[in-house]
């Protein structure tokens, strides 16, 4: 297949996603049934062996605050009420913090960073030079004969990440594609365009310190794609790229 | 005395002994373990090959009947495992279990109602959204792999390949908040009580 010349320069590209590492926030319609949902189930339920323990105190205390003979009920000793267990947990609970779900990052509105926007995907764009223009992009490399398409992506994510990138590749089939042709100055008649093949990529390791990034790089979320990427590309790329 | 007689009887009657010396008594049967011994029992053979007949058959029956038993046994259908999860015990049946809380107002319920229905519209519109976007991705795979088998035949059937190591996949979950760097977890040990049946 190698004889037949193709007008089209072929490129492998990859689209690499860290997933969301925390839950996303409720909707309210979903904050409302889910308070519907508890309410329900504490109605329809019965009292468990706590609750009775708790129930059957109180009116214990009750008494004795009623009754003026409260010496056989066991004078010094200690019992541990259930209320009391309670508190201590709640004391206990108290005293726990937990990571912030809002990071830093987040706050300086860094975008170099992995650790921004928590609960949603965030994708590897670069900086490269097509032709005379530095645009931003997802990584991309040509292909080369004798090597898959996928290879090409690879590739592409090793070049521009280093090595030791942990990626899993979501199949063997191209994501998308997005073809244009040359401009017209260096329009030939073997060489009319390019068509770039879209891979998917999940990240596998939250730790980069190790990756040797040789260019400039953003990590953004697909609401601020528009930043970066020009209107047609930006079209191809959302097509294929779930919220 | 009696050894004497008998030894004369035997050396008249057995041909082997010609060439012993007449003093010497002999061993005729293994009943007279000792040479020296006076027999003082008749020997018993009737007895013992009835004996043996007998147990032959006693045992052969006991073990068809053995056999029988583990034969209806086999055939009874096998106990069915009880499902813990479907029985509740009895102490959780009890009255003083049972909740005391205010009855629903009629605002109450019909404020459920109207949420309810909220609720159903919001999980259709959100299912719809869902849809499209895997129609979305879909298509634009497609397309991708179309214009791919315009450029080379080869490299198509390459895309088009099974993935073998895509699959067992595995991810862990999104949590309410990101893991707390240095966060030492409380010791413990878990001791699983379940009960576990055999057919």
């Amino acid at each position: 297949s190698g004889a037949a010349h193709r007008p089209w320069r072929l490129f492998g590209a990859m689209c690499l996603l860290r997933l969301p590492r925390i839950t996303q926030p409720l909707e309210k319609e979903e904050e409302e049934m889910a308070a519907l949902m508890a309410q329900i189930e504490l109605e329809k339920s019965h009292y468990s062996d706590h609750e009775i323990r708790k129930l059957e105190e109180e009116k214990q205390l009750k008494r004795r605050k009623e009754s003026l003979y409260d010496e056989d009920e066991a004078p010094g000793k200690t019992v541990i009420m259930a209320q009391d267990l309670e508190e201590k947990w709640e004391q206990k609970f108290l005293r726990f913090k937990a990571a912030p779900r809002i990071t830093d990052a987040d706050k300086s509105n860094d975008r170099t960073s992995l650790n921004r926007k928590l609960d949603s995907n965030l994708m590897l764009l670069v900086k490269q030079k097509i032709g005379n223009q530095e645009l931003w992009l997802l990584p991309q490399v040509e292909w080369q004969p004798g090597e898959t398409l996928r290879n090409t992506a690879e590739r592409a994510m090793a070049t521009f990440m280093g090595d030791h990138i942990q990626a899993k590749i979501l199949g063997n089939a191209p994501y998308g594609i997005y073809k244009y042709k040359f401009p017209r100055a260096i329009r030939t008649e073997d060489n009319v365009g390019a068509k770039v093949f879209f891979f998917k990529a999940f990240l596998q390791s939250s730790d980069l310190s190790q990756a040797k990034l040789k260019a400039d790089h953003l990590w953004v979320t697909k609401k601020e794609l528009g930043d970066y990427l020009k209107s047609e590309y930006l079209k191809k790329v959302n097509q294929f790229l779930l919220d | 005395q009696m050894a004497l007689v008998q030894n004369q009887l035997l050396c008249s009657f057995s041909s082997c002994s010609s060439w012993l010396p007449q003093r010497v008594p002999l061993r005729g049967n293994h009943w007279q373990s000792s040479l020296l011994e006076l027999r003082t029992s008749l020997p018993v053979r009737a007895q013992p090959k009835k004996k043996k007949k007998v147990d032959v058959k006693k045992e052969q029956a006991q073990k068809e009947r053995m056999k029988k038993k583990i034969k209806k046994l086999e055939k009874a259908a096998p106990e069915l495992i009880p499902i813990e999860d479907f029985i509740t015990p009895l102490k959780y049946s009890e009255s003083n279990r049972v909740r005391s809380l205010p009855a629903l107002s009629p605002e109450e319920s019909e404020r459920r109602v109207l949420l309810l229905k909220k609720w159903s519209l919001f999980k259709q519109k959100q299912d719809e959204a869902e849809k499209k976007a895997i129609k979305a991705l879909v298509e634009s795979q497609q397309e991708a792999l179309k214009e791919l088998r315009l450029e080379s035949e080869e490299l198509y059937q390459a895309a088009i390949r099974r993935d073998e190591a895509l699959f067992p996949f595995e991810r862990d979950g999104p949590s309410y908040t990101p893991p707390l760097p240095g966060y030492d977890p409380p010791e413990g040990k878990c001791i699983d009580i379940t009960k576990v049946y055999t057919q």
